[in-house]
């Protein structure tokens, strides 16, 4: 951009001096030599050139800036490295899932419970919503979206069929055995506290709201609370799947 | 016993958003409201009703924390 406004004052034609003689104390010329004051329009040029270097300057130094924060951010998010390890999970076909499955692919992951009185449909409307953005913009690789449940008492796999057909499309359901989903769920640092059951033998099962956002060398990314709206998920995803370089050749799925 | 599916949660979000709005007019009076919380009881689980008198409760402290201000020596009380 510098070497353009550095041509852009060579290209300039030569001024024309100035009609009136009461402008300028010399005679007039024809063209522009070190004449003792400098006609407006080449002050004006010098100071658009010099506000256009600064301008360009600090938005450089700004870009910069958000570059470094951005890093940090991914610095940090890596240092925690949420999900290492395998798990070993029941899909809502019934087949045994574990980590190796989702290689290859980005996965947005959510915990919740299907006798969730709000939070958990919400979370899903806007995972759903989120991953509908995505699949608009052309060139991104899909997304594959996860529902884990922390209430497997409940949560077979025949519960988790009927509650995600409300969601989007893809989703798939993972359960298992109270074993299987709490090594999972401290894997990814969420708490989870099944309350006192009522009379029916209802109850409900406070929980981390997070949805995880995995590459595809299974790798935790970025983490969105419930306060994010679809727009920004969307937007975030985006921002990982540009930034994101493979730890190793991409894996083809059999 | 099955979770509620998608239109029975809606029938019991819409329930309590009624329910709330009376309240809302009537200064959180719920001799008011009679009718309402009973419709509110009977379209929601009986969790999800205590779930959601803990959030109303919530909602109107955040309210007010929003509006009044903190005042921990008025919460605290005389000790």
């Amino acid at each position: 951009m510098l070497r353009s406004l550095r041509s852009l004052r060579l290209l300039s034609p030569p001024l024309s001096p100035p009609l009136s003689p009461s402008l300028s104390l010399s005679p007039p010329r024809r063209h522009f030599s070190s004449s003792p004051q400098l006609p407006l329009r080449h002050r004006l040029a010098v100071t658009a050139a010099v506000t256009f270097t600064v301008a360009a300057g600090w938005l450089y130094l700004r870009h910069q800036k958000e570059q470094q924060q951005q890093q940090r951010h991914l610095r940090h998010l890596r240092s925690l490295s949420l999900g290492q390890g395998d798990f070993q999970l029941q899909d809502t076909s019934g087949r045994t899932r574990s980590k190796a499955d989702f290689l290859g692919s980005w996965v947005l992951l959510y915990f919740g419970f299907t006798h969730c009185p709000d939070v958990c449909p919400e979370q899903l409307e806007r995972l759903s919503r989120a991953l509908e953005l995505l699949e608009a913009q052309p060139g991104l690789p899909p997304v594959q979206p996860v529902f884990v449940t922390v209430d497997p008492q409940r949560d077979d796999v025949a519960a988790l069929r009927r509650y995600l057909r409300d969601f989007h499309p893809r989703f798939l359901g993972l359960t298992g055995s109270p074993g299987q989903v709490r090594e999972v769920a401290a894997r990814f640092r969420v708490y989870v506290s099944a309350g006192p059951p009522d009379s029916d033998g209802d109850y409900v099962v406070d929980h981390s709201v997070l949805t995880f956002l995995l590459d595809p060398d299974g790798m935790f990314r970025d983490c969105y609370g419930s306060a994010r709206t679809a727009e920004e998920l969307a937007r975030s995803v985006r921002g990982h799947m540009e930034s994101y370089r493979p730890l190793s050749p991409p894996v083809t799925t059999a | 016993m099955a979770a509620p599916t998608m239109e029975e949660r809606k029938a019991c979000w819409g329930a309590r958003d009624e329910f709330w709005q009376c309240l809302d007019s009537h200064g959180d009076d719920a001799a008011k409201c009679e009718k309402l919380r009973r419709a509110f009881e009977s379209r929601c689980p009986q969790q999800w009703v205590k779930h959601f008198d803990k959030r109303r409760d919530f909602l109107k402290y955040k309210k007010k924390l929003e509006t009044e201000g903190f005042h921990p020596y008025e919460t605290a009380g005389k000790s």
